[in-house]
């Protein structure tokens, strides 16, 4: 629309930034300081209006370049204490017109470079000679002579214009380009000009035109996926369960059947806390029901690890190194009859944050309780998981091993664009952890390492993306829509 | 769960059949293991099964793939000879180390192939299923070089001396616990005792001081060995037996002859009453109802599938009216109950021809119910323009403590991996701040906000750790003030429904400007971080912030 209107459409567009620089113009041609105290306007303001202005064919910008020369560090240390090779002759002159390499850089304070620029200088120059690693005055050195340099510094020190192209050489003075810009005002310029000042024109926007950008306000990237997966754990009828972070290894390890001497409870493979150091077991009921699995099986079939469970071994608090944690706490603490149970939980494991491992992340966890429960319901159940939640199109079931499920499976997903991910564990609970705990009918848990899908929803390679430190990303990421 | 290296040539040798890259994933299956990287011929293969150590070998996985695909069924019988080598075990070690069972293999092709695999499956078994040599430590020697009888006692440390494998000179034992490589890793085994344990033969030569180091004498198997000795010790009799038969398995399935040792031992209170001749390839027996079958798999199998079923996974069935029997090798230490064998019936029938069925339960679905408050949170704070942020629990004393001016006690881990993550957060205005600190580059004002979990000591809460949901807001520019953060507190527990109270109070982090809040009877701040606090962190802008938690 505006480019249509011709010569008052473009007027229109002007913005009154633009207007009050036109009108500060002139007809001679003006600096951009200039412009600013005739238009009141800062001077990047005024940059930035006859920059748009220029652009319109309202006003011209004419730029002289020219170029002047400056000391640089080290010329004005050579214009303060003399040059390297002043230098070099006075004190060879001070240790009697004779002296070794050694001698004469120490006693002169000279730092490599400068020594040995020097020393070629004043050999050019024939002052010196240097016989067996000796260096030698030659008496040649007049003193007029060897301050012709000095004087230089000083003249470009005040500005003057010399030539110095040996010390420019030489690292002791460098050039500088200035570009100096004038405005004038064109002719649609001052037609411009004729019609703002007599007449009211209102102004009218470029719609295609970029405008500055607002910050919205908005949730972590991170948390609005984890929302989703919320929503739709209730949407499937599952309950949430808490997950606190600090648990005794009662329940990370000991109600899930992991014997008290099993490599996976090696130190290195989980954190342990310094303090506090041990925390509370529940009912010596239950306590005693799961010493019995270990050592015996209990009253399940099994025959047990067959060894001493110890109970303060038990005790040990720990960050929960994974979800399942928190269904071991669940079951302990009772069960209804049927029931879905899920929990989002933070896990810790001693890793280093790189780019495919964070210091701790969410699982997705949980199980089923009911009466009639098999292998076959548990893979409707993956299945079910791998459309609803990672919108996989084809899912294969691996044989698996977890100590608290037999059997155990793995789901591997097909993504239409990620392709096969391993995508969740899970299996039917022992029965040596369901009967001692008092548990009847069945129970099948999953647990699935959600970070990966977040890093798909969130598009990034980067694990550590969805923990960002910054500010910029956030402000830039997009909507999570799962 | 153990990393095999497995060569691809050996694998097909020792199964009889070749495979494609998909057939050799699928067979891998059967014994719960992942095809980790391939290098040519070069398999690296993760095996999943932590307490499977018959599985820990090329002969182990091809031993139970070649069952699971019908060319063997039920349990591999070995034969057993006998080669009158007798092995005395002396009392002194009932307190020490007290087991031994040992075989010798006659016959052995040693070549390459060969002896990877079986320092690889001697170093699984070890670490693994012998829990790091405490339960189960192997010893093989070229036996051709030993004289037998072999003897099993404790020494004290003046009483002998031998040169350990690459060693020149003898050493007492307290030297090889404290100077060889092998002896600062395992010599805490031993520490200690009176007396260490030592395997020595008619000729008074050291085979070796268990679970630590063998000699330089006999210790090392080359390609010219034939006859091969094999010793397991340990605490108990199960564990170094199935370590033994493990072993013996493996190196009869390339060809070796097994022969059994008679292991004499001195009376003592836990040692047998007679001899024992080792390995005795025991069997075990479990039983169950037919009706468990299809109770927990859901698949209706006659008698004559589910004995297929079994028998390719090694075991030896019998199935009558109402019950299945089951005879397994004793090396299956993972059986313990009927699930298990349950689980071996799954893998052989194949679970991607299990048709998945639908769980039909009439449950309503329910989240926390903090959770609402917490959104909301969030939302309020959206609502005023603040970008939310996520910080680790994870920090370290020094931005939770030193730089914020708190000397307090935190929740804290014992094995970190770094100090930088050394304890859990107690605040998350210090992860803000040094959020912020991190974006000096970005464009300011800044302003953002957290919400997220905090934990505090506290002897009253459960486990002695009070874990609350805090939330944070901290705004940041050249010209931020108390008001700035004042209404964003009022806006936000408007919103909530949260009755809100200030009181003037010091906090060594703040300026003069900052206050005591109490929100629903629970405590936080206001107010402005002081200079000192900022420079700990760099900043030169101003930060208003607040905290308080919202559970």
């Amino acid at each position: 629309m505006a480019g249509k209107t011709g010569d008052l459409g473009r007027i229109r567009e002007l913005s009154d930034i633009e207007r009050k620089a036109i009108l500060g113009i002139g007809d001679s041609e003006k600096s951009f300081e200039e412009i600013a105290s005739e238009a009141a306007l800062s001077i990047d303001s005024v940059r930035r209006a006859c920059a748009w202005l220029a652009e319109k064919g309202f006003a011209k910008i004419s730029e002289t370049r020219s170029e002047k020369l400056f000391l640089t560090a080290a010329g004005k240390t050579a214009l303060e204490k003399g040059m390297p090779e002043n230098i070099f002759l006075e004190v060879l002159t001070k240790l009697g017109g004779k002296a070794g390499f050694k001698d004469l850089m120490e006693e002169s304070k000279l730092d490599v470079q400068e020594f040995n620029a020097a020393l070629g200088i004043n050999k050019k120059k024939a002052f010196i000679t240097i016989v067996n690693g000796v260096i030698e005055e030659t008496g040649v050195a007049k003193s007029q002579e060897t301050f012709e340099e000095q004087n230089l510094l000083e003249s470009i020190s005040e500005g003057k214009k010399v030539e110095a192209l040996e010390l420019f050489k030489r690292g002791l003075v460098e050039k500088k380009e200035f570009i100096e810009r004038k405005i004038s005002i064109t002719n649609s310029g001052k037609a411009a000009r004729e019609i703002l000042s007599t007449q009211k024109v209102s102004r009218e926007f470029d719609v295609e035109a970029p405008v500055p950008e607002l910050f919205l306000g908005k949730k972590a990237p991170y948390v609005q996926f984890l929302n989703q997966i919320r929503q739709k754990l209730v949407a499937l009828g599952f309950k949430e369960m808490n997950a606190p972070l600090i648990v005794p290894e009662f329940y990370n390890f000991d109600v899930l059947f992991q014997p008290q001497n099993h490599p996976a409870r090696a130190w290195t493979d989980t954190y342990h806390l310094k303090q506090p150091r041990f925390g509370v077991l529940p009912s010596a009921e239950k306590v005693k029901a799961v010493k019995a699995a270990h050592e015996n099986g209990g009253v399940s079939a099994s025959t047990g690890w067959r060894y001493n469970w110890n109970e303060e071994i038990a005790k040990r608090l720990m960050p929960a190194a994974h979800g399942t944690a928190h269904s071991a706490r669940q079951l302990v603490e009772g069960v209804e009859m049927p029931r879905k149970y899920f929990a989002i939980a933070r896990c810790f494991r001693p890793d280093v944050l790189d780019a495919t491992h964070l210091i701790e992340f969410n699982q997705l966890e949980g199980f089923i309780v009911g009466d009639d429960l098999n292998f076959g319901h548990l893979l409707g159940m993956l299945e079910e998981f791998a459309v609803e939640i990672a919108g996989a199109k084809k899912v294969k079931f691996i044989p698996d091993y977890y100590p608290f499920t037999e059997p155990s499976v793995q789901l591997s997903a097909k993504h239409p664009e990620m392709g096969w991910v391993e995508f969740a564990g899970a299996g039917m609970f022992r029965p040596e952890m369901l009967k001692n705990l008092g548990i009847k009918g069945e129970a099948i848990a999953w647990g699935i390492g959600i970070d990966r899908l977040a890093m798909f929803k969130l598009g990034t390679r980067d694990i550590r993306d969805l923990f960002s430190e910054n500010l910029g990303y956030l402000r830039k990421a997009k909507a999570v829509m799962l | 769960m153990p990393t095999l290296d497995v060569s691809k040539k050996d694998f097909e040798k020792l199964v009889g059949k070749k495979f494609d890259e998909q057939g050799l994933e699928e067979v891998l299956e059967y014994v719960k293991c992942e095809i980790d990287s391939v290098d040519g011929n070069n398999l690296k293969v993760d095996c999943k099964e932590t307490n499977r150590p018959d599985l820990w070998s090329t002969e182990g996985l091809a031993r139970e793939i070649r069952a699971r695909i019908g060319k063997e069924k039920g349990i591999r019988k070995y034969v057993v000879g006998e080669s009158s080598v007798n092995v005395f075990v002396d009392s002194n070690l009932e307190k020490v180390r007290p087991f031994i069972a040992c075989a010798v293999l006659k016959g052995v092709k040693v070549d390459g192939d060969f002896v990877v695999q079986m320092v690889q499956l001697q170093e699984k078994i070890c670490e693994t299923f012998g829990r790091k040599r405490k339960e189960a430590a192997i010893g093989l020697y070229d036996f051709d070089v030993m004289k037998p009888p072999v003897y099993y006692k404790g020494f004290k440390d003046n009483e002998i001396e031998f040169v350990p494998l690459e060693w020149k000179v003898p050493m007492r034992p307290s030297e090889i616990i404290s100077q060889h490589e092998k002896g600062k890793i395992y010599g805490w085994l031993v520490q200690g005792s009176a007396v260490y344990p030592i395997v020595m033969d008619a000729n008074k030569m050291v085979a070796s001081m268990p679970p630590i180091i063998n000699s330089n004498a006999t210790g090392k198997v080359t390609e010219k060995t034939k006859n091969l000795f094999v010793e397991v010790t340990g605490f108990s009799l199960e564990t170094i037996e199935t370590a033994l038969e493990v072993m013996c398995m493996a190196l009869a399935d390339r060809g070796g002859k097994i022969y059994s040792c008679k292991i004499n031992y001195s009376k003592g209170k836990i040692y047998p009453k007679t001899f024992l001749k080792t390995p005795r390839f025991l069997t075990k027996k479990i039983s169950f109802e037919k009706a468990l079958v299809e109770k927990k798999t859901g698949l209706k199998l006659n008698d004559a599938k589910v004995k297929e079923l079994l028998e390719r996974a090694r075991y030896n069935v019998k199935i009558d009216a109402k019950k299945i029997v089951v005879e397994y090798s004793s090396c299956r230490t993972d059986i313990l109950h009927p699930v298990d064998v349950i689980e071996d019936l799954l893998i052989s029938y194949g679970f991607n021809k299990i048709v998945p069925r639908q769980i039909k339960m009439s449950v309503i679905g329910s989240q926390l119910k903090e959770i609402s408050l917490f959104d909301s949170a969030r939302d309020a704070c959206v609502g005023i323009g603040l970008q939310e942020v996520l910080t680790y629990n994870l920090t370290s004393k020094e931005i939770q403590g030193k730089n914020f001016h708190i000397d307090e006690q935190f929740v804290e881990i014992a094995n970190p991996v770094s100090l930088n993550y050394g304890i859990l957060r107690k605040r998350l205005a210090p992860q803000l701040v040094n959020f912020l600190a991190k974006n000096k580059s970005e464009l300011y004002p800044q302003r953002i906000f957290e919400v997220g979990t905090c934990l505090e000591l506290d002897k009253d809460a459960p486990n002695g750790v009070k874990q609350t949901t805090n939330l944070c807001v901290a705004l940041s520019s050249s010209k931020v003030n108390f008001t700035d953060i004042k209404s964003a507190l009022v806006s936000i527990c408007n919103y909530l429904n949260l009755k809100v109270e200030l009181r003037r109070k010091e906090f060594p982090f703040m300026g003069e400007n900052c206050a005591e809040i109490i929100v629903n009877g629970k405590k936080g701040f206001i107010g402005e971080i002081n200079k000192k606090t900022l420079e700990n962190f760099g900043i030169k802008n101003q930060v208003a912030l607040l905290e308080f938690p919202l559970n």
